[in-house]
C-alpha cells in the first residue's frame, strides 16, 4: 500500500505552490474598485483569469464569462483527480459529482422554465455545461425534452435515475421543483460521506471536519427558511433535512421542529455549538418575532428582508468557519486529503469572489455590498 | 564597477516652502534620493514640524489611475514606461474631469457591450440549431415546410424571434420554412394555425427544406459574428480615438502619484520645508547641484557621512556592469549585502559559470543554448511587452553566458555534441569516464579530485571575502575568533592539508608530524575561549551581567557548536562539490547511452535518436547544472561571507536604477 508521504507528496507540493499564487486578494480589490463591469473585467486580464476576460471582451455577456469559470472549475477538479489515485482519488470524483448536479439542476430548471411555466429559453441553454463531468448525461436531451420521461431517459445509468424517478410531471407542475433539488443535494451528501468511510483515518478526519460544519449550517439554513419563512410542517422539514453534521438527529432539532412555526428560532439549534453564531441570529429571530402572519405585501417584504439577513449571517460565519478549518489544515500535517480540501476550496472562494464582483459590477452594486455578499 | 557596495551620503536639505515644487520635480526627474523620515531631530524641533498629505489622496490617485489603464487595456493599448514620463509635463490634476470622461466612456462601452452581447446571445442560439443538424440530432429540431393561408411570413418571423426560430419565405416552386426547436413547439403550434399554415406533403420539398434552413442558418451565423466583431471592433476603435487623450491623463497621474510618493517624506516649517534621503556619494554633486537649481540657491544642504550612522540604516546600493545584470539578479533574490561589505556579483558570475562548465561541458549543446539565449533575447528587445514564458528575458540573457562558458568547458574537454571532433585542450571527459584514457587524469577519482580542489577554492575565497568584510567593518572578534573567521579559516586549512596527506598515503594514515597537533588543538582552545572572551566585551559595553554557570554553560555550548560546524560544516561543504563531478559524468553518461542507442540502428532513426537525446540532456541536464551551480553558491560559497543583513536603496523617480 502506498504511504500517504509517497500519495501526496507530489500534490501537497503543487497545490502549496499554487495556493501561494492565489492569495493575493488585490485583484478583487481592484474589481470591486473598479468604476464599471468593463473596467472591473479588464483587472483579470493580466492573471490567471485571463481566459474570463477574453471570454468578455470576445462576447461582452457576463453568462458566457460565467461558464468560462465553470470549465476552469472542472478542469481543476479533473487535474488534481489526476494526481490522486485509489479512495482519494474516488472521492475527488465524488466532489466532481456536486459541479454536476448543480449543472442538473440548472439544466432540469431550464427545461422547467420552458415547459412548465411556458418562457422561452431560447440561447440560455449553451450555458449548461455539456461535456461528461463525471457520468454520462445527455444534455441536450434534457434541454429539448418535452415530456419528463425524456429527463428521465437523459439521466438513465446515473445515481440521479432513481430520485428524478420519484418525481411526476404533475407533482412537479403542482410543487415545483425544490424538493427534487434538496433530494439530489441529499443524496450527494449521503455518496460523500459513504465515500469518506472508504478513506484512511486522517483523510476521514479531515473530510468530516469540514463537511460536518457545512451540513450542520446547511441543515440550520433549511430550517430557517423553510421552517419559520415558508412554514413548512416538522414532516416536511425532517425529510428535507440532510443526516450528518452534529444537529441531525440531536434533541435541539426535535425541539424546533415541535415548536409552532412563528416561534421557530434558530439559535436553539446553534447556541450549543455555534455559539457566537447563535447570538448573531438571535437577534435577528427578535425582529421576526414581531411580525404577524399577514400576507400584507409590507410585511412579506421585512420577512423577505429578515430571511435574507438570516441566509447572509449564516453563510458569512459558514464561510468563516471553513477558511478557519482550512488554514489549520494548511498548516497541520501535509500529508492528508485536507490540502486538497483547502485547496479546493480557496480556488471555489477566489471564483466565486470574482462571479460577486463581476455581477455586482453588472447590477451597479456598492462597494459594500458586493463586500458583503462575498461569503 | 566597484568591488564594494556604492559608498552613500545622508542628504539633509532645507527649501523655502515655494521653491518645494520645483523642488520635487527636479528630484523626481533625477531619481537618486532613497528618502527617509525626519524624526530623529530633538523633540522641541520636531515639535514645530509639520507634514501635510495631499488635497488628493494618493488612492484616490490609484484608483482613476486602475479606471484609465482598464479603459486603455479594452483598447489593446500598451502603457507607457514610467521612464518616458516627463515631468515638464505635469499640469495641475482634475479628477472630477477625469471622472467625467471615463464615466462617459464606460457608459459608451458597456453600450456597446450590451449589443456584442445580444449578438452574442442570438449566435449562441444559431449555433445550437447548426449543431443539432449537423450531428443529426434531428428530433430536437422542428422543420416545417408549408404555406400560410394568411398573414405575412415576416410577422411571424418577427413572432419567432425570441425563441429563435427562423422563417424562409416561399419563393416560385420552393415554399415556405419553418425552423424551430421542437422543445418550443407548444410555442410555435399556435402561431402557424393563427397565419393558416398548411404543411406541404411533398418529401423532396421536405429535404429542400432543411438544405435551406442549412443555408440560412449559415449565412444567419456569418452575418452575426460579423455583427458581434464588428462591436468588438468599435470598441477599440472607440479608445483608440481617445488614447492620447487618456495616456496623457495616466501619465499625469502617474506623475502626480510620484510627486506625493516625495511629498510624503517631507516636514514643514511655517516658510520652509525640510527633507532628507540617502545618495551614493558619486551622485551627490548633481543631487545638490539640482536642487540649488531648483530653489534659485535659496537652500540650505548638509551631508552626513555614511560611516558616522549606524551601518544597519544605510540603504546598500551596488553597481555592477550591464554585462554581469543576470548574476546580480542572483544576488538580489538572495538578499542584499551589508553595507561597506563586498559587491557579491563578480565573484558569483565567475564562480557560476566554472561549475556551469564543469557540469554541462559541451561546445556543441552550448553553441544551442547561447543560440537561444541571443534568439530570446533579441525577441524580448524586439517586444519589450512579451508575455513571459518559462524561458523570461533574464534567463535568455543568463543562458548566453552558460552557452559560451559550456563551449569553452566543451574545447577544454573534447566533447562536440557528444562526439570528440577535435582534440580536448585539457584531457578528454568521455574518455576518462569509459576507462580509456592514457592522460594524467584517467579515472572518475581524479575528476572529483579536480572538482573537490575547485570546492576548496571556491570556501577559500569565500573566507578570505568574509574577513575583508569583517576587516572593513573592523570586527576584530568576530575576525579572527568566528568560525568562518581567520581560526575558522586556520582549521580548514590544516583540514585540507591532513585531507590531502591522507589520500596521498593510500588512504591509510594522517600526516605523523606533530604540527598538526599544535595546528588543530590551538585553534580549538582559542574558540572556547571566544565565549569567555565575547562575555567580557559585552559586559565592557555595558551589558548585564550573568551568573558563572550560565558564562560557562553559554561558552562551552557555543563551542561545542563551533567544533561541530567547523570540522563537519567544512567537510560537507567541501565534499557537496563533488556532485560538480557527478553531474558531469552523469552528462558524459548520457550522451554515451544515446550514441550506443543510435549505433544500434542506422540511417534516419540514427540521427533522430542523437538529436532527441541531445535535446533531451539540453533540457534536463541544462537545467539541472544550472539549479546545482546555484544552490553551491547560494549554500556553499555565500553562506562564508553574504550575511543579507542590508537594506536595498530604492529612490524615488523616474529614472530610478540602484543598480547603476
Amino acid at each position: 500500500m502506498k504511504s500517504a508521504a509517497s500519495r501526496y507528496g507530489f500534490i501537497n507540493a503543487k497545490l502549496r505552490a499554487r495556493i501561494g499564487r492565489m492569495m493575493d486578494d488585490h485583484v478583487v480589490n481592484d474589481m470591486i474598485r473598479s468604476g464599471s463591469l468593463v473596467e472591473a473585467v479588464q483587472v483579470l486580464r493580466d492573471t490567471q483569469y485571463a481566459p474570463v476576460a477574453e471570454a468578455y471582451d470576445r462576447t461582452g455577456d457576463i453568462q458566457a464569462l460565467e461558464l468560462v469559470l465553470l470549465q476552469g472549475e472542472i478542469a481543476m477538479y479533473e487535474e488534481v483527480a489526476g494526481y490522486l489515485d485509489g479512495k482519494p482519488a474516488e472521492f475527488v470524483r465524488v466532489l466532481l459529482e456536486k459541479i454536476e448536479i448543480d449543472n442538473l439542476k440548472n439544466a432540469i430548471r431550464l427545461w422547467y422554465s420552458n415547459i412548465v411555466r411556458h418562457h422561452s429559453i431560447s440561447y440560455r441553454g449553451a450555458y449548461i455545461f455539456r461535456e461528461r463531468i463525471v457520468h454520462a448525461i445527455d444534455w441536450a436531451m434534457i434541454l429539448n425534452a418535452v415530456q419528463w420521461d425524456e429527463v428521465l431517459k437523459a439521466v438513465s445509468g446515473t445515481p440521479y435515475l432513481p430520485v428524478l424517478e420519484r418525481y411526476t410531471f404533475d407533482s412537479i407542475v403542482e410543487d415545483g421543483l425544490f424538493e427534487m433539488e434538496t433530494s439530489l443535494d441529499k443524496l450527494w451528501y449521503e455518496h460523500l460521506q459513504r465515500q469518506a468511510k472508504s478513506l484512511s483515518r486522517r483523510d476521514r478526519a479531515a473530510v468530516e471536519k469540514v463537511y460536518g460544519i457545512d451540513i450542520d449550517l446547511k441543515n440550520v439554513l433549511m430550517l430557517v427558511r423553510f421552517g419559520w419563512y415558508h412554514r413548512l410542517s416538522s414532516e416536511r422539514l425532517r425529510q428535507l433535512l440532510i443526516p450528518g453534521g452534529t444537529i441531525y438527529g440531536s434533541k435541539d432539532i426535535e425541539s424546533f421542529l415541535s415548536m409552532e412555526p412563528p416561534e421557530r428560532n434558530p439559535s436553539l439549534l446553534l447556541k450549543r455549538r455555534y455559539a457566537d453564531l447563535a447570538k448573531a441570529t438571535d437577534e435577528i429571530a427578535v425582529q421576526q418575532n414581531t411580525l404577524s402572519d399577514s400576507t400584507d405585501a409590507k410585511v412579506l417584504e421585512r420577512k423577505n428582508e429578515i430571511i435574507a439577513a438570516q441566509t447572509l449571517r449564516i453563510e458569512q460565519y459558514l464561510g468563516k468557519m471553513r477558511k478557519k478549518q482550512y488554514l489549520k489544515i494548511l498548516s497541520g500535517y501535509p500529508f492528508t486529503l485536507g490540502v486538497v480540501l483547502a485547496y479546493f476550496f480557496l480556488y471555489k472562494r477566489m471564483d466565486q469572489m470574482i462571479r460577486a464582483a463581476i455581477s455586482g459590477k453588472y447590477y451597479g452594486w456598492s462597494e459594500e455590498r458586493i463586500r458583503e455578499v462575498m461569503v | 564597477m566597484n568591488l564594494f557596495t556604492r559608498p552613500m551620503k545622508l542628504l539633509t536639505a532645507v527649501v523655502l516652502e515655494g521653491s518645494t515644487d520645483a523642488v520635487v520635480k527636479s528630484l523626481l526627474e533625477l531619481g537618486a534620493l532613497d528618502f527617509v523620515k525626519i524624526d530623529q531631530l530633538p523633540p522641541e524641533q520636531m515639535a514645530k514640524l509639520t507634514t501635510r498629505s495631499s488635497s488628493i489622496g494618493r488612492a484616490s490617485m490609484e484608483d482613476m489611475r486602475h479606471r484609465v489603464e482598464a479603459v486603455l487595456r479594452q483598447g489593446d493599448t500598451v502603457l507607457p514606461a514610467v521612464e518616458s514620463l516627463d515631468v515638464s509635463q505635469l499640469a495641475p490634476l482634475d479628477m472630477d474631469g477625469y471622472r467625467k470622461l471615463l464615466d462617459s466612456l464606460s457608459a459608451t462601452l458597456q453600450q456597446l457591450k450590451d449589443r456584442q452581447k445580444d449578438s452574442n446571445q442570438k449566435l449562441l442560439g444559431i449555433e445550437e440549431m447548426e449543431r443539432y443538424i449537423k450531428e443529426g440530432k434531428l428530433q430536437y429540431i422542428d422543420l416545417r415546410v408549408g404555406t400560410f393561408n394568411h398573414g405575412e411570413p415576416k410577422d411571424v418571423q418577427d413572432r419567432l424571434l425570441p425563441i429563435g426560430g427562423i422563417v424562409l419565405e416561399g419563393t416560385g416552386k420552393d415554399p415556405t420554412v419553418v425552423l424551430a426547436l421542437r422543445r418550443d413547439v407548444a410555442k410555435v403550434n399556435p402561431l402557424l394555425d393563427k397565419f393558416g399554415w398548411t404543411e406541404s406533403s411533398d418529401a423532396e420539398a421536405q429535404k429542400a427544406g432543411l438544405s435551406r434552413a442549412t443555408s440560412r442558418l449559415e449565412s444567419d451565423r456569418g452575418a452575426v459574428t460579423e455583427e458581434r466583431d464588428a462591436l468588438q471592433h468599435q470598441v477599440v476603435d472607440m479608445i483608440s480615438k481617445k488614447r492620447s487623450e487618456l495616456i496623457g491623463i495616466w501619465c499625469n497621474l502617474r506623475l502626480h502619484e510620484l510627486c506625493d510618493q516625495i511629498q510624503s517624506y517631507f516636514s514643514y516649517t511655517k516658510n520652509t520645508t525640510l527633507f532628507s534621503g540617502w545618495v551614493p556619494s558619486d551622485l551627490a554633486d548633481e543631487v545638490e547641484e539640482a536642487i540649488r537649481s531648483a530653489s534659485g540657491g535659496q537652500c540650505v544642504i548638509e551631508w552626513t557621512d555614511a560611516g558616522s550612522m549606524p551601518r544597519e540604516q544605510v540603504p546598500v546600493a551596488v553597481s555592477s556592469p550591464r554585462l554581469l545584470r543576470p548574476f546580480q539578479k542572483m544576488v538580489d533574490n538572495y538578499s542584499t549585502p551589508e553595507y561597506g561589505t563586498i559587491n557579491p556579483t563578480p565573484f558569483v558570475a565567475v564562480a557560476y559559470l566554472c561549475m556551469f562548465a564543469l557540469m554541462f561541458a559541451d561546445a556543441g549543446q552550448g553553441f544551442v543554448l547561447l543560440l537561444i539565449g541571443v534568439f530570446g533575447t533579441l525577441l524580448y528587445k524586439k517586444n519589450p511587452l512579451r508575455k513571459e514564458g518559462m524561458l523570461t528575458a533574464n534567463l535568455c540573457n543568463l543562458l548566453i553566458y552558460l552557452g559560451c562558458a559550456s563551449i569553452i568547458g566543451g574545447m577544454l574537454f573534447g566533447s562536440y555534441f557528444g562526439h570528440p571532433w577535435f582534440p580536448a585542450l585539457w584531457f578528454n571527459y568521455h574518455e576518462v569516464v569509459e576507462g580509456g584514457s592514457s592522460g594524467s587524469i584517467r579515472s572518475v577519482y581524479d575528476i572529483l579530485g579536480i572538482t573537490i580542489k575547485f570546492g576548496i577554492a571556491v570556501i577559500g575565497l569565500g573566507l578570505v571575502l568574509n574577513w575583508i568584510n569583517l576587516f572593513r567593518k573592523r570586527q576584530w572578534f568576530t575576525l579572527f575568533l568566528d568560525k568562518n573567521g581567520i581560526v575558522g579559516g586556520w582549521l580548514f586549512g590544516v583540514g585540507v592539508w591532513a585531507g590531502f596527506a591522507f589520500v596521498a598515503s593510500g588512504y591509510k594514515s594522517l600526516p605523523s608530524s606533530p604540527f598538526l597537533k599544535w595546528a588543530v588543538e590551538i585553534p580549538v582552545v582559542l574558540l572556547l575561549g571566544k565565549g569567555f572572551l565575547g562575555y567580557y566585551l559585552e559586559r565592557k559595553r555595558g551589558s548585564d551581567a550573568k551568573s558563572i554557570g550560565t558564562v560557562v554553560m553559554d561558552s562551552v555550548m557555543e563551542w561545542l557548536v563551533d567544533l561541530l560546524e567547523i570540522f563537519s560544516g567544512f567537510l560537507a561543504n567541501t565534499l557537496s562539490f563533488m556532485r560538480v563531478a557527478g553531474l558531469g559524468i552523469a552528462h558524459v553518461s548520457l550522451m554515451v547511452a544515446f550514441a550506443d542507442m543510435a549505433a544500434l540502428t542506422s540511417g534516419v532513426f540514427s540521427v533522430l535518436i542523437l538529436i532527441v537525446g541531445n535535446a533531451l540532456v539540453i533540457a534536463l541536464e541544462g537545467l539541472s547544472a544550472g539549479i546545482q551551480s546555484l544552490r553551491l553558491n547560494y549554500y556553499e560559497f555565500f553562506t562564508k561571507y553574504f550575511t543579507g543583513r542590508g537594506i536595498a536603496y530604492e529612490p524615488v523617480g523616474l529614472r530610478s536604477d540602484s543598480g547603476k
